[in-house]
């Protein structure tokens, strides 16, 4: 019986003294970590890590340099990262110079074509009927990774530095873009209304942040490709609103497609949808 | 034995073992750091970021909102402090004469009353 005793007394002790032991280095003296990483960086903080890489990178064009930084944040898409935030960053109504940097080393990781930067958004348009269905990010990000007490005093690592490029990319002039297709697309699983438009340049590759302007009689829309960067870099999309007519054109010129509204689509068993159009505008 | 030593004994173990599980096991994980807790080799490299948007941009005003992400002090300073360690990493020339360009740039930089910095 006094074994016993004894031994519960002991373990009760411990188990309070591991609570007290815990309690100091969880609570009171946790461990503080002062050389963190970027990877380690609040989700915002990154948004500010990277436009400082895209406007590094739209300034110097070394794109080597862009991506070695890039991999510090721990993306695993970069440039999916990017396209996101550059959708946040035009959510947020942040400068357009700046979200074009962002769009731009996005678009330059993807390989594809530096686009002129597109005109500012009109603050006094009208909202449309419809809405645009680009705000819903959909990307996936990297959960916020965490980090381990390093030994300190050991020999810091530093970036390796990148040869300079010869000379710095421009954006290059955009040509008048011009239709060339218009489909309908009667598909329930989609959207009723669903407008999707795709821009592509003459090589057929798809153009991200390129400005589409949409019109009908009582207001106008301005919409952008490269927002959902899961569907195609040059793809942007808008719900239209049944019985309204819409002409759509590329900002930067070239062969509008008018008259453009919802089809009346039917289902196998007689029932009506509304349904949606493709548009497909290209540089020559 | 006295009747308190292994209970004392006991104490001193779990407070032992917690401590080892607090700060070695298990530590507490900072997942959400903010700038200003980034090593020194990262802070410089962001100024060196600032510093060759600035060049082409030559937007001082701009420059110093980015810096402020770094932390509260003067955008100057936060400077100067990349371009010591900088130089004491040996930096190549061109990347050390953008952040000293940038660095002179804000010094002489006045903010306008009435603008914040984020």
């Amino acid at each position: 019986m006094r074994t016993r005793r004894f031994a519960w007394e002991w373990l009760i002790t411990l188990i309070l003294g591991f609570g007290l032991g815990l309690a100091y280095a969880w609570v009171f003296s946790p461990v503080k970590y002062v050389d963190a990483e970027p990877l380690a960086l609040r989700d915002n903080f990154k948004d500010h890590f990277r436009s400082a890489i895209a406007a590094a990178f739209a300034s110097n064009g070394d794109l080597e340099r862009a991506r070695a930084r890039l991999t510090l944040l721990g993306d695993p898409n970069p440039a999916q990262a990017l396209a996101a935030q550059a959708q946040r960053m035009l959510a947020a109504g942040e400068a357009f110079e700046a979200v074009q940097q962002v769009a731009m080393l996005a678009s330059t990781l993807q390989g594809g074509v530096v686009v002129n930067p597109p005109t500012a958004i009109p603050t006094d348009r009208q909202e449309p009927a419809g809405q645009s269905s680009a705000p819903s990010i959909s990307t996936t990000e990297a959960s916020s990774p965490t980090i381990q007490a390093e030994p300190t005093g050991t020999p810091i690592p530093l970036l390796t530095p990148t040869l300079r490029p010869t000379h710095t990319p421009t954006p290059t002039l955009g040509a008048p873009y011009q239709l060339v297709g218009q489909d309908t697309v009667c598909d329930p699983e989609l959207a009723e209304g669903l407008l999707q438009i795709v821009v592509i340049n003459a090589t057929r590759r798809q153009i991200p942040g390129a400005e589409i302007i949409l019109t009908w009689s009582s207001g106008e829309e301005h919409i952008f490709t490269g927002l959902k960067p899961e569907l195609g870099h040059g793809y942007a999309d808008y719900l239209m609103a049944p019985d309204v007519t819409y002409s759509i054109r590329m900002a930067d010129g070239g062969t509008p497609a008018s008259g453009i509204s919802p089809p009346t689509c039917t289902t196998t068993d007689d029932s009506t949808y509304l349904g949606g159009i493709r548009i497909t505008f290209q540089q020559p | 034995m006295p009747r308190w030593l292994p209970t004392l004994i006991a104490l001193a173990l779990g407070i032992t073992l917690g401590l080892v599980y607090g700060w070695v096991i298990n530590p507490v994980q900072y997942t959400d750091v903010t700038p200003d807790a980034l090593r020194i080799d990262y802070r410089t490299d962001y100024v060196l970021m600032v510093a060759e948007a600035y060049r082409a941009e030559q937007d001082p005003a701009l420059a110093a909102r980015r810096l402020a992400v770094l932390g509260s002090e003067p955008p100057a300073v936060i400077a100067g402090e990349a371009e010591s360690f900088a130089r004491q990493a040996g930096y190549p020339s061109d990347d050390l004469s953008l952040i000293q360009e940038l660095s002179v740039a804000l010094q002489t930089w006045q903010p306008i009353p009435g603008t914040s910095l984020p």
